[in-house]
């Protein structure tokens, strides 16, 4: 049952901070895509974007947000199911980002990339659930499943409205709050739709070949180091720009 | 009808001059001589162009907002003074400075004077918002026939610049939408604004004072510039309907704002 779920609230709060400082990064290169020059910079933009938001934003968050949950027994992960999560997740946003980009802005056009990446952060966390290998039945709730679908999917429409309509610190730091919401807020009621049955202690096969949260902690760090120094390069980089443009 | 010649920062080389100069081209200008260079600072592109006064604005704002550009400078050259086609390296000599020091009058009278515009540029970028003093001089300086032009003329350059620098990343945005994220937090740096819908209210316009000459046409401009850079489709119209200099301070400046 989920009340076997006990959490560790600083890391609950550190996957907040992961998936904004990953929106962060992913829609400051997201509102570049417009202004790429050729069609090599605006695929290299949009997965850039799309790395940032699915590997940065919704799959470390997604592993901080496990490890900070205790399910009162041993859990590994399946290496394969993990890493096809993050692949999927990563396609999506990039998906995503790259319609929300293209050409003018429009609804039609913000409800399919916010679809596109509403239902990449929701499929990145089912797999990712996939994934868990431990020593009990387990089950959804399919009410909360659609509901933590139907929020990833707003959040992420307002959020890349947000990202692409207006201009300023509320695009800037109002875009990735909301995307944070909306991983963070999909995640956890996904995780409140988990239900866990003893099985009476049997544990699966392939429980030993399976990554334990100290590999996943090494990988998370990785990811982060990774997004800050992007975020960091973006603001050094648009500093640069800003200085270059004459009257 | 005019030579130009203008001078073309952008940051790479390649296909260049195919490109601006079909941006020539489609603005009614004829390409005489055009030369290719690259420095520390980026490639250049230096092109004399001929074609009809009327035109230069819309000539230099397409330059203005084309992607390949990162900065440019036109001058207008003396009657007489450019080369035949094909002949002579450029730089080229360029009209003396001051239409209102008594040459060329007829250019002057129909245009902005643009030596004078171009002067005042760089103040107004570094000393962004607080440009009211060098607008001010700008429009005591020029001639009284080329200060429409030239306020018109620098509120346009410097709208496309503000628009570069501050408002640019993001989605390209339709005309009200524009006005309302874009052009009216812009406006609110330099001025009280109240904007409402299409149209723009300026409170105690600075340049416009009982009496004035302006004819708020440095915030046409600005917003011209603004707008035409950053909504789809391009082409914004600014009409001035209302300028509190021609009722004795009275009322708000309201400038309409159309495709």
């Amino acid at each position: 049952m989920s009340a076997h779920q006990h959490y560790n609230l600083l890391l609950v709060l550190l996957s907040y901070v992961i998936s904004v400082l990953g929106s962060f990064t992913a829609l400051q290169l997201a509102v570049l895509i417009p202004l790429a020059r050729t069609s090599q910079q605006r695929i290299a933009a949009v997965l850039a974007a799309g790395a940032a938001m699915g590997v940065g934003a919704i799959w470390a968050m997604h592993f901080i947000a496990m490890l900070a949950c205790d399910m009162g027994m041993p859990v590994s992960y399946d290496p394969l199911l993990t890493a096809l999560s993050a692949v999927i997740a990563f396609a999506a946003c990039s998906l995503g980002l790259s319609i929300a980009s293209s050409g003018a802005f429009s609804w039609a056009k913000l409800a399919a990339a916010g679809i596109c990446m509403g239902l990449g952060v929701t499929s990145m966390h089912y797999l990712g659930m996939a994934a868990v290998i431990m020593g009990a039945y387990t089950s959804y709730d399919m009410n909360l499943v659609a509901t933590s679908m139907l929020i990833a999917i707003v959040a992420s429409v307002v959020a890349l409205w947000l990202a692409f309509n207006l201009r300023g610190p509320l695009q800037m730091i109002g875009s990735a709050l909301v995307m944070g919401l909306a991983v963070c807020g999909m995640h956890y009621t996904g995780m409140a739709a988990f239900n866990i049955d003893e099985n009476g202690g049997q544990a699966p096969a392939g429980v030993a070949g399976g990554m334990r949260g100290d590999n996943l902690g090494a990988t998370i760090f990785v990811v982060t180091l990774v997004l800050l120094i992007g975020a960091l390069i973006i603001h050094y980089k648009r500093q640069q720009r800003r200085a270059a443009i004459s009257i | 009808m005019i030579e130009l010649e203008i001078q073309i920062l952008s940051d790479r080389r390649e296909g260049l001059l195919v490109e601006l100069g079909r941006v020539v081209v489609a603005s009614g200008f004829t390409l005489l001589r055009q030369r290719v260079y690259q420095d520390s600072q980026g490639a250049w592109l230096v092109m004399v162009v001929r074609g009809e006064v009327e035109r230069q604005l819309g000539l230099e704002e397409l330059l203005a907002t084309h992607n390949r550009v990162l900065s440019f400078e036109a001058t207008l050259l003396a009657p007489g003074a450019a080369a035949p086609v094909g002949v002579a390296p450029l730089p080229v000599p360029r009209a003396p400075n001051g239409a209102t020091n008594g040459s060329p009058p007829s250019l002057a009278a129909v245009g902005p004077d643009v030596s004078k515009v171009e002067t005042v540029l760089p103040q107004l970028a570094r000393d962004y918002p607080k440009i009211f003093p060098w607008l001010l001089a700008l429009e005591h300086e020029v001639a009284a026939e080329a200060r429409e032009a030239s306020l018109l003329l620098a509120g346009r350059r410097t709208g496309i610049w503000v628009y570069k620098r501050d408002y640019e990343m993001g989605g390209k945005l339709g005309l009200i939408d524009s006005i309302k994220r874009i052009a009216s937090p812009a406006l609110r740096a330099l001025v009280t604004v109240d904007v409402r819908e299409r149209h723009v209210h300026i409170q105690n316009c600075p340049l416009c004072p009982p009496g004035g000459h302006s004819g708020c046409k440095f915030f046409s401009g600005f917003l011209e510039g603004m707008l035409g850079a950053s909504a789809a489709p391009q082409t914004v119209f600014v009409r001035n309907v209302h300028c509190r200099s021609h009722s004795s301070g009275a009322g708000d400046c309201i400038l309409e704002v159309s495709h």
